[in-house]
């Protein structure tokens, strides 16, 4: 992509969306990797010749995905509304998750994933427990398992410090002399910590494609914080690469390319190995942006007394 | 050049009273013989380049590889594809009919600045089956079959499709008037059929011993074959 002109870039040259170039400089476009690739690394007189260019895409793509995955650092960002049965869908580009927080009254909180399970499939059963099944051999099954169902009416106690405890809201009782209440800090003794959080909590069901939540999420505010891997909903005009990523995307092309084909020396094979693993070092340690400015900021914090 | 080489034809025919070839026949071989050297040419090519690859080529004066690019860009052609009925993704490869010649070799077919990747029959499906490889508007496909050619994805509108493409020297045609006063057919270019070789005139000694090897053949001569064939790979000797 050729460079654009400072009115291109901040107005988008009059067109909308007016922020479409905003920060572009940092990236490179799929289609420059590709090209570049090809006029610069591919050729009669280059190490990788006669490949065809969907290998180079492929490739290209491959390292994109993988870089997405860890060390582009790139977080998406979804706020929905949970529905009434307490399911947030995954974002169609999903891969992973970061951060799942609750949002109230203008505060995030970030919320815990429960450590048990609260999702189930079933199947209808006979008074003697046999499965039912239709016509066609198909094991009937329910709108909702017993543990759905309990969870979306509300029933279902929860093990954590929040509406759901089965001690929630019950009186405190008195021991000689003194009141224990379940929620009483101090009169907490054996506190289980993994468990002891008041937000509302979650589970994530990856092959039905959904959040679980508990009850006192529905129709409450989430906030999605999750990783894709930059494919961009199969749109390769916006799949781009940081261009501190762009020298490593190379040689991951070239040592793949290099590693599938036949009668390529090892040692060929090795040193686009170690070049690649080098690039991907160089380029995660630029990103990281260690420089003295935050490690001021981080230095500064020994200066804190802790009480 | 044809009319030089025509002449030194006959005068190597009837040095011996070996024999005399007719301009029909002359041109036949003609064609034949422009056609071997032409396809020659890639070969010759791909010759230099494993060369470069071994080190043992020069460059500047010494790049032979750039001559024979020059050879065979003469023979390039860019040229719009003509759409096959109402198919938004298919059409005529290149012909007589279609872009004016016929193609031996179709080196890219792009639309806009975008160069469409051209995928085997035996992998297009696969190629659209997977989501990292699928063709896009970005990285666009075609395949052909036929003298047809089938662009991936299918377009939304109907785009320009070019094609650059190497064309095939046009038939050499030595053309004459009456036979003269020594009863013998004397060249005339201004014919309208009349069509010089299109090979550059380094090339007129290996047109001129092909021919004669063709003509030897013709008029049952082992020596002129001989002769031409021991000549023709002295020359091409001299050129590796």
């Amino acid at each position: 992509m050729s460079y654009i002109s400072q009115y291109e870039y901040y107005e988008n040259g009059g067109n909308a969306p007016e922020d479409a170039n905003w920060g572009s400089y940092q990236y490179v476009s799929l289609k420059d990797i590709v090209v570049n690739y090809q006029l610069m690394y591919s050729g009669n007189h280059s190490l990788i010749n006669n490949e065809e260019r969907y290998k180079i895409l492929f490739h290209a793509k491959r390292a994109i995905q993988e870089l997405n995955y860890d060390a582009f650092k790139e977080v998406k960002v979804l706020q929905l509304t949970v529905s009434e049965e307490l399911r947030f869908v995954l974002p169609s580009d999903y891969v992973n998750w970061v951060r799942i927080s609750y949002y109230k009254d203008g505060v995030i909180r970030p919320m815990v994933e429960n450590v048990q399970v609260n999702s189930a499939k079933a199947y209808l059963q006979a008074n003697d427990a046999r499965i039912l099944f239709d016509q066609d051999g198909k094991a009937l099954q329910p709108e909702y398992s017993p543990l759905d169902f309990t969870r979306i009416t509300g029933q279902q106690p929860s093990i954590y410090l929040n509406s759901l405890s089965p001690y929630n809201g019950l009186l405190g009782y008195e021991y000689e002399g003194c009141w224990y209440f379940d929620f009483a800090v101090d009169a907490r003794y054996g506190l289980n910590t993994e468990t002891a959080n008041a937000n509302p909590t979650f589970r994530i069901d990856k092959k039905a494609g959904v959040i679980n939540f508990d009850s006192t999420m529905a129709d409450e505010s989430c906030i999605l914080e999750y990783i894709s891997d930059g494919m961009e909903n199969g749109d390769d005009t916006q799949v781009t690469v940081n261009k501190l990523f762009e020298d490593y995307v190379y040689a991951y092309i070239s040592y793949q390319i290099l590693n599938s084909k036949l009668g390529v020396q090892e040692y060929v094979v090795n040193r686009a190995r170690k070049a690649k693993s080098a690039l991907l070092r160089n380029a995660k340690i630029r990103l990281s942006n260690i420089h003295p400015g935050r490690l001021l900021m981080n230095l500064r914090g020994r200066d804190k007394w802790i009480k | 050049m044809i009319n030089d080489i025509r002449n030194t034809v006959l005068a190597v025919l009837n040095k011996n009273n070996y024999g005399y070839i007719s301009p029909q026949d002359f041109n036949l071989y003609a064609q034949q013989a422009q056609m071997d050297l032409f396809e020659d040419y890639f070969y010759a090519y791909n010759y230099q380049v494993n060369k470069e690859n071994q080190r043992t080529s020069g460059t500047g004066y010494a790049d032979i590889k750039k001559g024979y690019v020059e050879v065979i860009d003469f023979f390039s052609v860019t040229s719009p594809l003509t759409q096959i009925g109402a198919n938004l993704d298919k059409f005529s490869l290149p012909s007589l009919a279609t872009t004016g010649s016929d193609y031996y070799l179709i080196n890219k077919i792009f639309i806009g600045s975008t160069e469409l990747e051209r995928i085997e029959q035996s992998k297009i499906l696969l190629l659209n089956s997977s989501p990292l490889t699928a063709p896009s508007t970005m990285f666009p496909a075609y395949t052909t079959e036929g003298s047809v050619a089938t662009i991936y994805p299918v377009p939304v509108a109907l785009p320009t499709v070019n094609c650059q493409y190497i064309r095939y020297p046009k038939p050499p045609k030595w053309t004459y008037v009456d036979l003269g006063t020594s009863n013998e057919p004397v060249f005339d270019q201004t014919q309208p059929d009349y069509q010089d070789f299109e090979l550059f005139p380094d090339d007129a000694t290996d047109l001129t011993m092909k021919i004669l090897q063709y003509a030897g053949v013709s008029i049952r001569e082992a020596s002129v074959v001989q002769y031409a064939g021991a000549e023709e790979a002295t020359e091409i000797n001299s050129e590796k």
